[in-house]
């Protein structure tokens, strides 16, 4: 009799998460279904549907503009957030110091923060000291957001394995150096690659940060918001499909070369 | 042997053995300078300034001038307390809805078998990574009036629903979209925290399922929890695009009071006293909870 | 002593805090000699060993390598070497990168450092075909035997061990114990051994040294330790005894709980204190009258040892352990039991 209510619960929880992860995508579709339909407001179901909107996307210098911007900002942000994280990471778990356990907590703040505000204070803070607004400034204030989580993604990979090993190098006779390159470097290696990518989708995907900090540069989120606001024309589903396409193209290739990482 | 070590605590013995000062520093806090620099300079300064700037006077520009409480006294008598309320109404429902909606999916995730785990894992982060504006206009477009929804069911059954965005509840179910991740994966780490030996004694000792459930697996799983609501509740608490596009200005949250009073208004000293009420709001729910928190044994140290 | 020292502590002491993980050590170890250092957990040897090896410094007092004060030398210059007890293997290594990584750290150059290495993996009893197999594909004694031989491959002067067969099973755990035993033997090296298990002190060792609360409260041939314990501690670390309060009374030993009066053991001085006997030194006694020394007692339960037998005997309040062999003669549920004065120890408390 248990292992009947058991089978069922099981059932039902089956169903609950397969219908979560259905419901996850639904706004991927309705995006899609828009991009494709003819006329100038979405109505299903489609009349008639047309590839316009996707050549109109790619005509467009505005968007390529904005889609370098975000591409060159998501280059930096996950090259410096993993280079701030890698050192930031073994602060957090391989060394003991007098403050680790605040340090460990402080770090987390930004990643708990609504990120609104947190774009407006950025704006404040650099046109008080005079910094002047453009995507530099967006990677800066990407990064505050993303190391962070960099760091805990990498420290985790960090506290995955046991410390002795690298004091068993030192013991052998290797140099700080060595046994950074030899043991360090390679062991946290899939935690690395992992947080670059992480770094890379985020910052793609982020916008408040960069509505606030990026002055007269606009990324993709931003354009999108832009339309939005000012008036919808069905090149936002079309662009923000493509946005999509982008993202999962990232994955799918990171997450590919990451299994390859864990196996070794 | 030196008698001087005799009286000298260790780490004062080694600093007069040592000519270079610099040797000294642990290797811990070399690594923590960069990223620790960076949030100074990123993170604490510019909240000091809105601080600052929250006590200037009314449309000021500079940090400098005579400072006033008169922005705190207008959030009261301009009615901004009423979208600083709708904000925190939102946060709550939404962290309570997450934590019922994201229970049974990271039981599922755990029970799951590790392939399975990773691949539900990872369907639930990819959104994440796809911008909420784009994600929220997607909503807008399958609930709106013609919409998918509408739209399918009408051709269907001929009936109307009609629109399901422009009110309260689409808001709160936005920011529960939105945010599922934000909650699912520390349950995931709390729950991680619940042996599953220690289930199966419990039920050996007689305990009922919901027994289970109340006197295990809640109070160990706690930290992951309260981890989890409280960055769901911080983060909605700046919920913004949500109210715009689902709600379609059907209520204000203070994140657009915000930005229209450092945009449209032109009034950052007001904005500022806005955000530092928010800055308070978050920092406190923060620590008190971190206060709770082991997180070398959350993210799972070795020993 | 004619061998050499090769390596001296004089009054170490490690705080953390105010609190003392190891005090006032001072200890010679010789050249090629198995030493061990046995305690219980939190007794300090770990905390000794670290500062020996070189990852951690003394907060007082020195340690003298062939007479060089090393203290503030750091592990990567030490000609030592410790074997971890996690192992430590480089998991994302082969077995043969892990056994040449100490060659590599000194450059010697990828042809002597196979040649090398593979010397060291059949000083260890592992066969050649696992040079190139991933570490992480290696069972339990395979792994202790990789990590072995790196040790060795360093080339020590000294080779440190803190614990590393705790994980393995009872077998498993014999056949290695005895053959580190051969390899320091044949190679002639002076290794440092720590454990919490008397038993595998006592299998290796030329001399044992007991710690208890970050002191050294006993150095000695196995022998002299297991029969000469200098204190209550160490004798109840050997194993189980029968410990019996007494008070001392007319050149006799009162025990007040049995009623009866025992002889000083020879050599010990009349104090009042504790009795302490092991339990294979005491022996039943049938058919004769009672007297002083001979206890009366009931016979309550028997476990078998393999070739021994243990009676639990219930006497005057208290539980005495008795054993004997298992071939002998079952001995009467109403038990006599005695001791020689000499086979008992005496402590003042």
């Amino acid at each position: 009799m248990t292992s009947d209510r058991t089978l069922l619960g099981d059932r039902l929880l089956r169903s609950y998460v397969i219908f979560v992860i259905i419901v996850f995508y639904v706004p991927m579709l309705a995006v899609a279904l828009a991009s494709i339909s003819r006329s100038r407001f979405f109505v299903f179901p489609i009349r008639r549907t047309s590839w316009k909107w996707y050549n109109d996307t790619f005509a467009s210098l505005q968007i390529k503009e904005a889609a370098l911007t975000s591409i060159t900002i998501a280059f930096f942000v996950a090259i410096l957030s993993v280079a701030l994280a890698l050192a930031g990471a073994l602060a957090y778990a391989r060394y003991d110091w007098k403050g680790k356990r605040v340090y460990q907590q402080l770090l987390l703040v930004p990643i708990f923060f609504p990120q609104s505000v947190l774009g407006l204070a950025l704006q404040i803070w650099f046109s008080s000291i005079g910094v002047q607004m453009t995507w530099t400034a967006t990677v800066f204030a990407h990064l505050v957001w993303i190391a962070p989580i960099v760091t805990l993604i990498i420290a985790i990979q960090a506290f995955g394995y046991d410390a002795s090993i690298e004091e068993a190098a030192m013991d052998l006779g290797a140099s700080r150096w060595q046994v950074f390159r030899d043991i360090t470097l390679p062991l946290l290696g899939p935690g690395i690659f992992s947080g670059f990518l992480f770094a890379v989708l985020l910052s793609w995907g982020n916008f408040p940060l960069s509505y606030f900090t990026s002055g007269a540069s606009v990324t993709i989120p931003e354009w999108l918001y832009g339309k939005m606001i000012g008036g919808y024309t069905p090149m936002v589903p079309a662009v923000g499909f493509l946005s999509v396409i982008a993202g999962a193209i990232v994955l799918i290739v990171g997450l590919t070369i990451n299994n390859r990482l864990q196996r070794r | 042997m030196t008698d001087t070590a005799e009286t000298l605590p260790e780490t004062m013995a080694d600093a007069s053995d040592g000519a270079n000062q610099l040797r000294q520093i642990p290797a811990g806090v070399w690594c923590a300078a960069p990223i620790g620099l960076l949030l100074l300079a990123g993170f604490l300064a510019p909240l000091i300034m809105v601080v600052l700037f929250s006590f200037m006077p009314r449309g000021t520009f500079s940090p400098f001038g005579v400072p006033t409480l008169e922005n705190y006294v207008d959030i009261f008598t301009q009615k901004f307390y009423i979208s600083f309320g709708w904000s925190l109404f939102l946060a709550l429902i939404s962290t309570a809805i997450l934590m019922v909606v994201s229970y049974p999916l990271a039981v599922a995730i755990r029970r799951a078998a590790p392939r399975r785990a990773l691949v539900l894992t990872i369907l639930i982060v990819a959104p994440l990574f796809v911008a909420e504006n784009i994600r929220l206009q997607g909503w807008v477009l399958f609930l709106d009036k013609a919409g998918v929804l509408d739209g399918s069911v009408k051709a269907l059954t001929g009936f109307e629903i009609g629109s399901l965005v422009t009110n309260v509840p689409a808001i709160v179910f936005g920011i529960v979209y939105v945010y599922l991740p934000f909650m699912l994966f520390p349950m995931i780490m709390g729950l991680a925290n619940v042996p599953p030996d220690v289930k199966e004694a419990a039920s050996d000792l007689g305990a009922s399922r919901w027994q289970m459930f109340r006197d295990i697996e809640l109070p160990l799983a706690a930290p992951g929890l309260l981890i989890g609501g409280l960055l769901c509740f911080v983060i909605s608490l700046g919920a913004f695009s949500e109210a715009k596009f689902l709600g379609k200005g059907v209520v204000v949250t203070i994140a657009q009071d915000i930005e229209s009073a450092f945009t449209f208004g032109q009034n950052w000293p007001r904005g500022s006293a806005l955000s530092a009420l928010v800055i308070i709001l978050a920092g406190a729910a923060v620590y008190l909870a971190m206060r709770r928190l082991d997180l070398e044994k959350m993210l799972g140290r070795a020993s | 002593m004619a061998s050499k020292t090769i390596l001296e502590l004089k009054q170490v002491d490690k705080f953390f805090g105010d609190k003392a993980a190891v005090e006032r050590i001072s200890l010679e170890i010789v050249e090629g000699e198995f030493f061990t250092i046995v305690g219980p957990s939190g007794s300090g040897k770990t905390t000794l060993i670290r500062m020996l090896v070189g990852m951690d410094t003394p907060s007082r007092g020195d340690i003298l390598l062939r007479g060089e004060r090393i203290n503030d030398v750091p592990a990567n210059k030490r000609p030592t070497c410790m074997v971890f007890q996690s192992l430590a293997l480089f998991p994302h290594m082969t077995v043969g990168e892990n056994v040449a990584y100490p060659l590599k750290c000194r450059g010697i150059e990828p042809g002597a450092r196979k040649a090398r290495a593979e010397e060291c993996l059949t000083l260890a009893h592992l066969p050649m075909e696992y040079y190139d197999r991933p570490v992480t594909q290696c069972s339990g004694g395979e792994r202790q035997r990789v990590a072995l031989a790196r040790a060795l491959a360093f080339d020590p002067d000294i080779l440190f061990f803190d614990e590393p067969l705790s994980a393995l099973d009872y077998k498993l755990k014999k056949l290695l114990e005895k053959e580190l035993k051969d390899i320091q033997r044949e190679t002639g090296k002076t290794f440092i051994y720590i454990t919490h298990s008397l038993e595998e002190a006592m299998v290796m060792s030329d001399r044992i040294g007991v710690m208890n609360e970050g002191r050294m409260v006993q150095i000695g041939a196995p022998r002299e330790i297991y029969r000469r314990p200098n204190s209550r501690f160490v004798s109840e670390f050997m194993g189980e005894v029968n410990v019996l309060p007494v008070t001392a009374k007319g050149g006799k030993l009162h025990c007040q709980s049995l009623g009866t009066s025992f002889e000083v053991p020879p050599g010990a001085q009349e104090t009042d204190g504790v009795l302490i006997i092991r339990p294979e030194d005491m022996r039943f006694v049938n058919g004769e009258p009672p007297v002083n020394g001979v206890l009366s007692g009931e016979i309550f339960n028997e476990y078998l040892l393999g070739s021994r037998v243990q009676y639990q005997v219930r006497a005057g309040g208290t539980t005495l352990l008795v054993e004997k062999q298992r071939d002998s003669a079952a001995p009467d549920p109403a038990a006599r039991i005695t001791f020689a004065p000499e086979n008992s120890m005496l402590f003042a408390e």
